[in-house]
């Protein structure tokens, strides 16, 4: 092969130049959330506040009870995660280790629900979440997304990887389906399991569109939904506040992903689209 | 043998799927086919009647121009989308699979990073960052004399601008699927055509492209159907689909028309010609993806 120790040059460049596009503007939110109004807009392409203060986040935290949304938050990605999990994992070892008839087209169906556009299911299940009585509730926004067609398909593809015969032995040894889930199949998929989790968190963690048509009032918000409140397509008059917001909203998806960025990546390159 | 122990017990394997069937069956076939229902009445969702009016809200969203500006956008939208989101990231996955030598997982790191954030953080950065009058990019603009367009209130610029703020967040993921595919050709055939002095470009489109096709289409899907839903949310926080419809898509004017408007009737018929309009892309993804233009590992 041809080596040209400096042919990869201009590429590493345009890599690096890429990230900076796309890293600076979390680097900015951060600098920019310490500084006081008055610096921000002075030294507005200094991002590394000269005298840092704290006030930006003390506004917000005297105009809205943080705790109460950032709790509104965990609970509705928690709850939202868990469900889907566990559903995406017995439907998954059902798709694997069964064969039973109508599999293709059920598969085929429920992995075409990924296709399916927002605004044709949003009517009806706003219609039924009022009927509910869940209107302004976290179980209103929790409720229709206990099941997902992604964690089947990224267990599933997980799955595939076990031997058949294995489940098939401990099927002879008269071990049921609950135990062969619990002590074979969940160890053996556990980093699937994890950052399939972690990935609904941090998906719902930042989820907004169902969200915003079903929570009203201010205490029942998530953090995009607060975060909103200080947007308007001037930049608003308090940016600072705003970006004191925008950090504490992706405060936790950032600490998740660089703590478990392996194991993110790992499942998106080795699951395969098929 | 073997087979029987798994084949004789069906009703287990359906026991094990209807917590998942139960959420899709109510909260996405059942809706599906009510708004299909819906988009046959005359409703405000609050009245307790529904009129029966036939295809009249079809005949009024298909006459009304906003609806041809709003799909005129749509497509704006999915070509600005698919140029930043499956063209570049293609590429630049291919030159880290096969050019590059170092650096790689810190460049997957941190080209995925914004993935993991919230549009609506996106959104609020952006919308400072590009703020024509006191943003930075206004004032580095201004050093060379050049004026940041008031991309909020212009036709054309608002596409173009929340555009980019959607694909700061799509970019990652789409490149991460598609490195991954790239990744699954296999090396003997890209290093035997390397050493024969192949040129890279060619090696892309002969070897790469047709390899990886079945991710390629998948990701062309996805970038369309789910880029613009995340559209959405620049929209709604931002621009709210002005300045007078010129940032509206397909995906924000069903729920403008619901919401905003409490006409459901339109609402429901302009999400059914959606829906149209993606299960043909539907049918395309199966035909190449699942059949396979090439079967990937």
């Amino acid at each position: 092969m041809k080596t040209n120790r400096f042919a990869s040059i201009p590429w590493h460049i345009l890599f690096i130049g890429l990230i900076i596009i796309l890293i600076f503007p979390i680097i900015f939110a951060i600098g920019t959330s310490f500084k006081p109004l008055q610096d921000a807009y002075n030294n507005v392409l200094n991002f590394i506040p000269i005298s840092p203060t704290l006030e930006n986040y003390q506004t917000f935290f005297e105009s809205l009870d943080v705790v109460k949304i950032t709790f509104n938050t965990f609970i509705i990605a928690a709850t939202v995660t868990l469900f889907k999990v566990f559903t995406s994992f017995l439907a998954a070892y059902a798709f694997v280790f069964f064969h039973f008839k109508g599999k293709n087209i059920l598969y085929f169906v429920l992995i075409s629900t990924i296709f399916i556009p927002f605004s044709v299911t949003m009517i009806p299940n706003y219609l039924v979440i009022s009927d509910l009585g869940l209107a302004d509730s976290v179980w209103g926004v929790i409720l229709p997304q206990l099941a997902d067609a992604v964690g089947i398909f990224l267990l599933r593809q997980s799955m595939k990887t076990i031997p058949v015969s294995l489940i098939e032995v401990a099927r002879l040894d008269n071990l049921g389906h609950a135990r062969i889930m619990k002590d074979i199949v969940l160890p053996l998929v556990k980093p699937a399991v994890t950052s399939t989790g972690i990935w609904f968190f941090i998906l719902s963690w930042n989820e907004y569109v169902w969200p915003v048509l079903i929570l009203k009032t201010v205490d029942n918000y998530t953090l995009p939904l607060a975060l909103q409140m200080y947007i308007s397509s001037e930049g608003g008059t308090n940016f600072t506040v705003a970006m004191a917001v925008a950090v504490i909203t992706m405060i936790i998806p950032l600490t998740l992903y660089l703590l478990f960025q392996r194991y993110i990546i790992g499942t998106f390159t080795s699951s395969g689209i098929k | 043998m073997l087979k029987i122990t798994l084949t004789k017990d069906h009703w287990k394997a359906y026991c094990l799927l209807v917590p998942s069937l139960i959420v899709f069956v109510l909260f996405m076939f059942w809706p599906f086919i009510y708004t299909i229902y819906l988009s046959f009445f005359d409703w405000n969702m609050v009245k307790p009647t529904k009129e029966f009016v036939g295809f009249a809200n079809y005949k009024d969203i298909l006459s009304d121009p906003i609806t041809y500006k709003v799909f005129g956008n749509t497509i704006f939208y999915i070509v600005l989308l698919l140029l930043i989101n499956l063209f570049v990231p293609y590429i630049f996955a291919f030159v880290l699979d096969v050019v590059l030598k170092r650096f790689k997982n810190f460049y997957k790191g941190a080209l995925f990073l914004p993935s993991v954030i919230s549009l609506v953080v996106g959104s609020i950065l952006f919308t400072w960052l590009l703020n024509p009058v006191s943003g930075p990019a206004a004032i580095i603009l201004g050093w060379f004399g050049i004026e940041m367009p008031i991309w909020s209130k212009m036709d054309g610029w608002v596409i173009v601008v929340l555009s980019v703020i959607t694909s700061w967040k799509v970019f990652g993921y789409n490149f991460i699927v598609l490195y991954a595919s790239i990744n699954g050709v296999p090396r003997e055939v890209i290093e035997a055509a390397r050493l024969d002095n192949v040129p890279l470009w060619k090696i892309f489109i002969h070897i790469i492209l047709p390899m990886s096709s079945a991710t390629g289409i998948y990701v062309l899907i996805i970038t369309i159907v789910q880029g613009l839903q995340y559209v959405f949310t620049p929209i709604k926080v931002i621009t709210q689909g002005g300045p007078n419809y010129a940032s509206s898509n397909a995906i924000y004017q069903a729920y403008h028309e619901a919401f905003v408007l409490y006409r459901t009737g339109h609402s429901a018929a302009l999400s059914i010609l959606t829906m149209l309009i993606f299960i043909i892309l539907l049918i395309l993804e199966f035909k190449f993806v699942e059949r396979g233009i090439h079967y990937e590992n």
